[in-house]
């Protein structure tokens, strides 16, 4: 019995360390925060402070109420010319953010945007106009172009510590070395002691084992009509932008997918209909399988098990 | 090839300046002849001038062999002007330079007595009676003036002061008597200083030289503490500051830093100057040790008290500066841009890119309304935009079907436009095109910002550009 006890005991300081380490309320804590709220419903609110929703119920169910506001949320491209869709969706969270900012009745906390050389090259600068039609203010727009990925992390750092930006963006090409696990740790816990969001977007980059909480992957998608007062499309124009989102950590067991639509007046998210045409060549469906299992006595042998679950994914 | 400047042994064998080399070696073979380097006089003696600093924020060269420090109101600081110049004169000395001095009250006159006589200070009242037997080549008159003068009997500066005044000048003209009267103080002669002198300035003179960055940040704090009440009584705070580290062996750093608003709390500057430490860690040589620090307060505007208010909002606007200022000293002030929106019709124009600092309220609407342009711009916009080739378009000017970008083709679902956007005649030249812009969505799920520059012709097809991208 005594022997029980201590295993128990040892556990339980496990969990917490494991609480502490993922930044999660420690589970006693957490098991009195419960009853609290039982007891005072208005207390939820509060803690919904620190995650900035999507406004869509499922996709919010799946991120545990929205991205977190002290932490850092990873955006990644497969190639380099999706940077419009890469860019397009993070610039889109910045102005859900200063909307919800707004609503609080809060001033504009200013944007940076750590841009990176090789991507400037590859999809431009942003542009004041864009960004304005887009439903971000301008004039809350800072951008730092710095020639080195050291400097461009030692802008994010400083920038996320000082907890005066709104947000922070910081653009990546590919999987540097110098960028690992110590490092995004580091931002992680800068973001988590200011209370401000880091988000990442990482071009043309592969999964990687980061500190990030959310990981999603970008795609551009068709983009809807646009609509006509009397509430029909019109036909052959290129209205809201839609994005392909798929999530690929997050705590849920497998990877989601959506289909997102940014509406820049209203500055909300809807979810698209999923009716428009794939487009017809250079997107491959994310998680693909072969459709017939290849014959297993030829050399081209149908993947392992562990191959297609998500072992070899590093988070 | 002539000699053109002397040490004092091949003065004593007799060597003249201007003397041909030939001849000065057929007279003396053991002479040793090193080639004139007149930017490397001219850096030691900017060098030079710059260590003087830390006599007096005046400094300034004369010719290519001379300082003039403006000391007014200095002396008193390094107990008179004797032992100024005593002090300054040793330790150039023991620096390894030949250097003569002399204190007076005009330019003119320290100018001749350090070359023409024994140098020293000389007081007021003795002006007179010190350059009367100097040479007239002392008066800093040009050669010719000098050579006539000498034709005529008129040897020393004495000569020229018992003379009317009158029939001089009609001889040589003004230039001599003003000369005369400058080197008597009669007549004014500015002294025009190298740098901008600071409105304020502190320093500190350490007994023990520092090295380490943690000591010369402590020593910038302390120093910055002794600028606040300067600033104070102004009603000012500082933009721009510069500290100046003064080496032990004579070298002097200068280093400047920015500041987005104007500052006067001790411990905000010392962390500008912390960032760009960092920055400048391998230019700055400690060597021995700095023996004195002074912080220069080079831009001050008005400082307006603020109060925060009850949420902190001004919190965060402070907090804001000090971040904007610690990016700028550590990675220059280019390094951070806002965007402020112009109006024009052209895309690349509407739109400049400032440094934060030059900013004073980031987030602060522009109170002046623009008339921005109906459609859709770009998320993302090329620097330079980017050429398309192979482009099928419908003519004469229909969006393009089909074209090849970045070695790839691409194929054109929808298309919007165009959007006509004709150029500013006010700034492009007159050959400037019409531009026509399509957003397209291509076949790989780009959104597109495309323009044909010009219009079609049909023995000159117009080429297409793709100027941004959408989100």
């Amino acid at each position: 019995m005594a022997g029980d006890a201590t295993a128990q005991e040892k556990l339980f300081a496990l969990r917490e360390q494991i609480a502490r380490l993922e930044g999660r309320p420690v589970p006693a804590l957490a098991a009195a925060e419960q009853g609290m709220l039982a007891r005072e419903p208005e207390r939820t609110a509060k803690s919904n402070e620190l995650r900035l929703s999507f406004g869509i119920p499922e996709l919010d169910a799946a991120l545990e109420g929205g991205l977190p506001m002290d932490g850092i949320t990873e955006i990644r491209s497969r190639l380099s010319r999706d940077a419009g869709a890469l860019s397009g969706f993070a610039l889109a969270l910045a102005a859900r953010l200063q909307r919800q900012e707004e609503g609080e009745g809060l001033a504009c906390a200013p944007i940076l945007w750590i841009g990176d050389a090789a991507s400037m090259q590859e999809a431009g600068v942003p542009y004041g106009i864009g960004l304005l039609q887009f439903g971000l203010r301008p004039e809350t727009f800072l951008y730092a172009a710095p020639r080195k990925l050291s400097e461009a992390l030692w802008l994010a750092e400083t920038a996320v510590a000082s907890g005066a930006l709104g947000v922070t963006i910081l653009e990546i090409r590919g999987n540097p070395a110098h960028f690992g696990l110590a490092e995004s740790r580091r931002l992680a816990l800068r973001a988590k002691a200011a209370g401000r969001p880091l988000f990442l977007l990482r071009h043309a980059g592969e999964e990687e084992a980061s500190s990030a909480l959310f990981r999603f992957l970008a795609e551009p998608a068709p983009a809807s009509k646009r609509r006509l007062p009397d509430g029909s499309m019109l036909g052959g124009s290129i209205g809201q932008p839609s994005f392909r989102l798929i999530l690929e950590k997050s705590r849920n067991p497998a990877p989601l997918s959506f289909l997102l639509e940014w509406n820049a007046h209203d500055r909300q998210f809807l979810p698209a209909e999923r009716t428009g045409i794939p487009f017809p060549f250079g997107n491959e469906p994310a998680h693909s399988l072969p459709r017939l299992p290849a014959s297993s006595d030829r050399s081209h042998r149908p993947p392992e098990m562990g191959a297609v679950l998500a072992l070899d994914r590093a988070s | 090839m002539r000699l053109t400047a002397l040490d004092e042994a091949a003065e004593r064998i007799g060597l003249k300046r201007g003397q041909g080399l030939a001849e000065a070696r057929a007279m003396h073979p053991g002479i040793d002849v090193v080639e004139e380097n007149q930017t490397a006089d001219r850096s030691i003696l900017e060098a030079l001038a710059d260590w003087c600093d830390r006599y007096t924020p005046l400094v300034a060269l004369d010719g290519r062999n001379g300082l003039f420090l403006d000391i007014t109101g200095c002396a008193h600081l390094f107990g008179g002007e004797r032992a100024l110049l005593d002090d300054a004169l040793s330790r150039l000395f023991l620096m390894g330079f030949d250097v003569r001095g002399a204190i007076s009250g005009s330019p003119g006159l320290s100018w001749a007595t350090c070359r023409f006589g024994r140098g020293g200070v000389i007081a007021n009242e003795d002006m007179r009676k010190m350059l009367a037997p100097l040479p007239v080549a002392s008066l800093r008159i040009d050669e010719i003036t000098v050579a006539s003068l000498q034709k005529l009997g008129l040897k020393q500066v004495g000569d020229l002061l018992a003379m009317p005044r009158a029939p001089l000048a009609r001889r040589f003209g003004a230039h001599v008597l003003l000369r005369l009267d400058q080197a008597l103080g009669s007549s004014e002669e500015p002294v025009s200083p190298r740098r901008p002198v600071p409105c304020l300035s502190s320093e500190r003179r350490l007994a023990e030289p520092i090295q380490t960055e943690e000591s010369i940040l402590q020593v910038t704090h302390q120093v910055a503490a002794l600028l606040k009440p300067g600033l104070e009584a102004r009603g000012a705070g500082g933009r721009i500051f510069e500290l100046v580290l003064f080496r032990v062996d004579g070298r002097v750093f200068r280093i400047q830093a920015g500041a987005s608003r104007p500052l006067r709390d001790a411990g905000r500057i010392a962390g500008l100057f912390s960032e760009r430490l960092k920055a400048v860690h391998d230019d700055l040589d400690a060597g021995f040790g700095f023996e004195i620090l002074r912080l220069n307060v080079l831009e001050h505007e008005a400082f307006d008290a603020s109060q925060k208010d009850f949420e902190g909002n001004g919190q965060r606007e402070t907090s804001l500066a000090e971040f904007v200022d610690r990016v700028s000293a550590r990675l220059g002030a280019a390094s951070l841009q806002c965007f402020q929106l112009r109006e024009s019709h052209v895309p690349e124009r509407a739109v400049v890119s400032v440094p934060a600092m030059e900013i004073r309220s980031i987030g602060k609407r522009e109170a002046k309304a623009f008339a921005f342009p109906g459609g859709d711009r770009p998320l993302r916009l090329f620097p330079h935009p980017e050429r398309v080739e192979a482009v099928a378009a419908e003519v004469p000017d229909g969006p393009p079907f089909r074209f090849r970008w970045r070695r790839m083709m691409h194929e054109v679902l929808h298309a919007e436009g165009p959007e006509r956007i004709s150029p500013e005649w006010w700034h492009d030249e007159e050959a400037a095109a019409e531009r026509d812009y399509f957003r397209l969505e291509v076949g790989t799920g780009h959104r597109l910002w495309v323009y044909r520059n010009g219009h079609y012709e049909l023995e000159r097809p117009p080429n297409w550009f793709i100027h941004g991208v959408f989100a």
